[in-house]
């Protein structure tokens, strides 16, 4: 039974090909995803950890929480290095000031494709010496170090000139040397500044004051006593860790962030795959079970058992699977380069370290691809145990129907009821976010099982329908084509279905993306009263100063700055407190009250605010009511609710006035300006104006309405390609199985194309009979697709349509779909019609 | 005997096709050449078509020439492995000869492009097989209009409508193949293979599937084509009893045309082919 299985496998090569191919790429996906993330991770844990080699202690100023807008801390007194000093067995200690920020050369900002360029007051020390490459480090104001990377990249050197921009706006600096971080070139696409401590200090508004102290021990002196003594010595504000807690709990962060993020997102597309590849070892085992059955029938009538049959069968399955697992696994390795590469290629550049092959990798590639293979085989072999010995004398290639047929409607039904109830469980239900999304995603799962047990009773007549209009323009190929893709429903249903999963997600991020861009369009039409925004790509703060720069210009009538960071609530949630000119926002801003009016905005004060009506239900406030929100540093304020207003897209969150905002956060962050021309000044004119008083800060972008409309539109568009990039994948293995299923039927209807060839058929023809009918399935999957698409986002718009994103259809983009569907259906059918045309007339007539 | 006969044992047979034995022959079969005949629709000069290299090379035919004429029925008979079917897929431009040249109303087929003899078969030559004949998604009607919608063309609709008439199917016309019996299923593909009135019908045993009652009735059907309608038929067929409705009928051994006869009766018929049996 295993030779059988074997010479079934390399008999069919072209159709083992396909098969293993289907699930090979699944599995290449999920293998790729842990070997890249696997290398993130361990790029960042090589650069920390290098970082922190020499230090055994470390002092910061505690941070409450950390969240994506948080902003930096006040730091530590800058004589808490004599203090840490004075404690016994410390060796040797020092402090530097920390701070994000951008430099341009030659007037251009340095792009870094999203990292952030990062600033660190350099002090002679022992403990963390960087390796100089060239020149020296900063030792007077106005100079500056550079990381390697910068200098290659930039063609700088030491006395080139630089513009350091930090939030407190442009400085120009001369290069003083050029070093190694961590023996790293560069750290991913992050650019490092060596400055000196007061202009650290000056920089990033922290006079006085450190953001960090490194502390080496006395020889004998563990890096853990050592921790406990200083922790006793300092105020309960620092948090003392040891080098190597630092170095973890960096890494941590990070690894976290991309645990979170990158790796179940990259994992939720291999799964995709996966789920289609499924469906298409089931179709690919259905029909071939179908086609050998008289094989079987004979293996049965010369006395195999029914678990022979079956172990033939699931034999088969187990090798393909094997083959599947172990090419995927190795195929991840390219897999990983090829996101990498996509990612750098939408500007984000991820540090990364070499090869990293885990064996919890193998294990879960190998497990994916075999259990997968083993489950999608085991009801068509199941099936084939249930031919019976007799089929051997009959003709025909009709599998006895399975025993549960006849549920199968009611099978759908239920399937589908499940799906619908887990996807609502996990989006009203309680449980963490990841539990709700494993949840919803499996919900989704079943709807799409459910949909493609359903689509063998409606393929018939869609295929009629679709079939039709080819048969006007090609009456006999389109004709052939059309009867030929209702001859087994169920087969063209399940291999559509498989185009449909692909296609469905698809059509769900654009649905969804569409809904986004049409509120953030209809918000900011409604609320911002703005002529120009300012603000620098990749959502980075400016410099603090840019509104009163803004002001000063000619034809401006008024500048606002608006600036953000987030808080720690009651309930842990972090939401964003937005800090604005309370006198001056009404000329620029539309507030679309529910509770209030534009009149609270100058009785803010301190401790008034304002509530974005979402941020007020999740903390469960309405007006008249207080907040007890807590910063980053540890500081608690209460905040008294003086409105409640609509803005799911910009000021999203809690509103403050300036000197409320001022008295909560020590440094500003500003993340745009929004400015109203004066009445009847010319807006070119002034654009002009403004970008040249903003000439010294090239962060900071100068935008009209539209172009900043069109900028984020653009934003979401780039992340669409990235995302539908990633679901091409899914797509291309649902071509490998309408190339399967079209091979076994042009081999299965070899005597009828050779019939139709006798009598005048011309290759041509016989060409696009096969290619008629690719399309007939290819768009029969298109329409699941967009269908169950659709509803998936109207239901997920539905239940989130107070947090901005409105259920709108992008149209065009359907079409799109529809034709990228016909083009795989053209492209799908030319192997499989070369096949039908290269049919040997005589041979096929004489075929059995 | 043997079904296949080597090279170098056919040269010998080749002579036979022109110095006929007549000893066995009955009276009506012709002895001398089969070609030359006035108004030859089909004609073949000096075909031979070899299978396999080497060893294993199989001479299925070993120079025939042969002239079809207008309006005539044959049936071409011989015993297994004589070349009948080979023959007649050479002369339907299915097959090609290894060497010898074919013309089918004047145009030489042999020659011809792949595209032109599709075109060929589309417009000149029409087929009827063993089994499988009909397309199991069309109707019986739409079987029989194949040819002309493959081809693109509306086609005659009074001749058409003979056809249908002919056949004889009545109410059937819209059912499946799968649900006519197999007599009804070859008399569609006998109206399917008349419908764009080809030069020449070629049928592969065409009641070799058949029961005798119902092979009685396409066999019928044929010889009312040739007669009420003009057409041209070749028949490859092993029935004797089939082979009666032929006007001329050619016997085939080892790849060489054996005897050329008229019509003949079933028993002179057996007697051909005992005669070739034993020879």
């Amino acid at each position: 039974m295993v030779r059988i299985a074997w010479r079934s496998l390399t008999a069919h090569k072209l159709r083992t090909i396909l098969t293993v191919l289907a699930i090979l790429l699944g599995v290449a996906m999920i293998s790729g995803t842990y070997v890249l993330t696997d290398q993130i991770d361990r790029g960042f844990k090589q650069v920390f950890t290098d970082a922190y080699k020499g230090t055994d202690v470390t002092v910061t100023r505690q941070a409450k929480f950390s969240g994506q807008l948080t902003g930096a801390t006040e730091g530590l007194p800058e004589d808490m290095v004599k203090q840490v000093d004075a404690v016994d067995g410390v060796a040797e200690s020092f402090g530097y000031v920390a701070g994000m920020g951008a430099v341009a050369v030659d007037g251009k900002v340095v792009e870094t494709g999203g990292s952030p360029t990062l600033f660190f007051s350099y002090s002679p020390n022992d403990i963390a010496p960087p390796q100089y490459i060239a020149g020296r480090p900063p030792e007077q104001s106005g100079e500056v170090a550079i990381i390697q990377k910068l200098a290659q990249d930039k063609k700088l050197a030491p006395g080139s000139s630089i513009t350091v921009i930090t939030g407190d706006g442009a400085h120009e600096a001369t290069v003083s040397g050029v070093f190694k971080f961590a023996a790293q070139s560069s750290l991913g696409g992050s650019l490092l500044i060596h400055t000196t401590l007061a202009d650290a200090q000056s920089w990033f508004g922290m006079e006085g004051r450190l953001s960090e102290i490194d502390v080496k021990a006395e020889a004998g002196v563990s890096a853990d006593t050592l921790a406990k003594r200083v922790r006793a010595a300092l105020p309960a504000y620092a948090d003392v860790k040891t080098g190597a807690q630092a170095a973890a709990d960096q890494t941590k962060a990070l690894s976290d962030a991309i645990g979170a993020f990158l790796r179940p997102v990259l994992l939720s597309f291999g799964g995709i795959a996966v789920l289609v590849g499924a469906f298409i070892i089931f179709n690919a085992f259905s029909m071939t079970v179908a086609q050998r059955r008289r094989e079987f029938a004979m293996l049965r009538a010369l006395g195999a058992s029914r678990a022979q049959v079956l172990w033939s069968i699931t034999g088969e399955a187990f090798v393909m699977g094997v083959l599947a697992s172990v090419i995927g696994l190795f195929a991840g390795l390219g897999v990983a380069a090829g996101v990498n590469q996509v990612f750098q290629a939408a500007g984000v550049d991820i540090p990364r370290s070499g090869l990293v092959l885990q064996p919890r990798t193998i294990v879960i590639a190998l497990a994916v691809g075999i259990v997968i293979t083993l489950l999608s085989a085991v009801i068509p072999a199941q099936r084939a145990t249930r031919v019976p010995p007799m089929a051997a004398l009959q003709e025909g290639a009709q599998l006895p129907p399975s025993k549960f047929a006849r549920f199968m409607p009611a099978l759908a039904v239920v399937v589908a009821i499940l799906g619908g109830l887990l996807i609502a469980g996990g989006m009203y239900g309680p449980g963490g976010t990841m539990v709700r999304l494993g949840t919803i995603a499996f919900g989704a799962v079943l709807v799409f099982v459910a949909v493609a047990i359903a689509s063998r009773y409606f393929v018939g007549p869609l295929a009629a329908a679709l079939g039709w209009p080819i048969q006007k323009i090609a009456p006999i190929s389109g004709r052939l084509a059309r009867d030929n893709s209702r001859r087994n429903p169920s087969r063209t249903a399940l291999t559509a279905a498989a185009l449909m999963i692909g296609l469905a997600v698809v059509v769900f991020v654009a649905v969804l993306a569409q809904g986004l861009k049409s509120s953030f369009i209809d918000s900011y039409d409604r609320t911002v009263r703005a002529d120009f925004v300012v603000a620098s790509k990749n959502f980075m703060t400016i410099p603090t100063d840019t509104a009163t720069k803004v002001q000063s210009v000619e034809g401006v009538e008024t500048a606002v700055s608006l600036d953000a960071q987030q808080v720690q609530a009651k309930n842990g949630s972090l939401p964003v407190v937005w800090g604005i000119d309370p006198n001056a926002i009404e000329r620029v801003w539309s507030f679309d009250w529910i509770t209030g009016s534009d009149a609270v905005l100058t009785k803010l004060g301190t401790d008034g605010a304002i509530v974005e009506e979402q941020t007020a239900a999740s903390l469960g406030v309405k007006q008249g009511g207080t907040i007890k929100v807590t910063t980053v540093e540890g500081k608690e304020a209460t905040l008294e609710v003086l409105g409640i207003y609509r803005d799911p897209m910009m000021l999203n969150g809690i509103t403050v006035s300036s000197s409320g905002y001022a008295a909560l956060f020590p440094t500003p962050q500003t993340f745009m300006v929004v400015a109203k021309a004066q009445p009847g000044a010319d807006l070119a004119a002034t654009k002009k104006g403004i970008e040249a008083a903003l000439a010294s800060t090239p962060t900071a972008e100068v935008q009209t309405a539209e172009e900043y409309k069109k900028g984020t539109v653009d934003l979401v568009n780039q992340l669409l390609m990235l995302i539908y990039g990633l679901l091409a994948l899914s797509v291309i293995i649902s071509l490998f199985g309408i190339v399967n299923t079209l091979v076994l039927a042009v081999y299965e209807r070899t005597r009828e194309i050779g019939l139709v060839r006798a009598i005048g058929m011309s290759r041509g023809q016989v060409r696009a009979t096969v290619r008629y009918e690719s399309v007939i399935t290819s768009i029969i999957g298109a329409i699941m697709g967009i269908v169950v698409g659709v509803v998936f986002a109207w239901v997920v718009t539905t239940r989130f349509a107070g947090q901005g994103i409105t259920f709108s259809i992008p149209g065009v983009q359907l079409v799109v779909f529809v034709l990228l569907a016909i083009v795989v259906g053209v492209i799908a059918a030319i192997l499989p019609a070369r096949r039908a045309a290269k049919i040997d007339i005589l041979e096929a007539i004489h075929y059995e | 005997m043997a079904a296949h006969t080597k090279g170098e044992d056919v040269s010998d047979n080749v002579e036979t096709t022109i110095v006929m034995n007549g000893d066995a022959a009955p009276a009506t079969c012709e002895a001398g050449t089969t070609i030359g005949l006035p108004d030859a629709v089909v004609q073949a000069r000096g075909v031979e078509r070899d299978y396999g290299q080497g060893d294993a090379l199989v001479r299925a035919l070993a120079g025939v020439d042969i002239d079809l004429q207008r309006g005539a029925y044959t049936a071409i008979m011989g015993p297994s492995g004589s070349g009948k079917s080979t023959l007649m897929h050479i002369l339907a431009g299915l097959d090609r000869p290894t060497a010898g040249s074919v013309w089918i109303d004047g145009q030489e087929i042999t020659t011809l492009k792949e595209r032109a003899l599709t075109q060929l078969r589309r417009d000149q030559i029409g087929f009827i097989f063993q089994t499988f004949n009909l397309l199991p998604t069309l109707t019986a009607a739409e079987n029989i209009t194949l040819p002309l919608t493959i081809a693109g063309r509306k086609g005659d609709q009074d001749w058409v409508e003979e056809l249908v008439k002919t056949v004889g199917l009545g109410d059937r016309l819209t059912h499946k193949p799968s649900e006519l019996s197999g007599g009804q299923q070859q008399r569609v593909a006998v109206a399917r293979a008349l419908a764009s009135r080809p030069a020449v019908l070629f049928a592969d045993e065409p009641t070799g599937n058949l029961d005798s009652r119902t092979g009685e009735e396409v066999l019928q059907l044929l010889r009312h084509s040739r007669d009420a309608m003009g057409q041209t038929i070749v028949m490859v067929t092993h029935d004797a009893h089939a082979a009666t409705y032929a006007d001329r009928i050619v016997f085939l051994k080892d790849g060489a045309i054996a005897h050329d006869c008229g019509r003949l009766g079933r028993d002179d018929i057996y007697d051909v082919i005992k005669s070739l049996e034993d020879a």
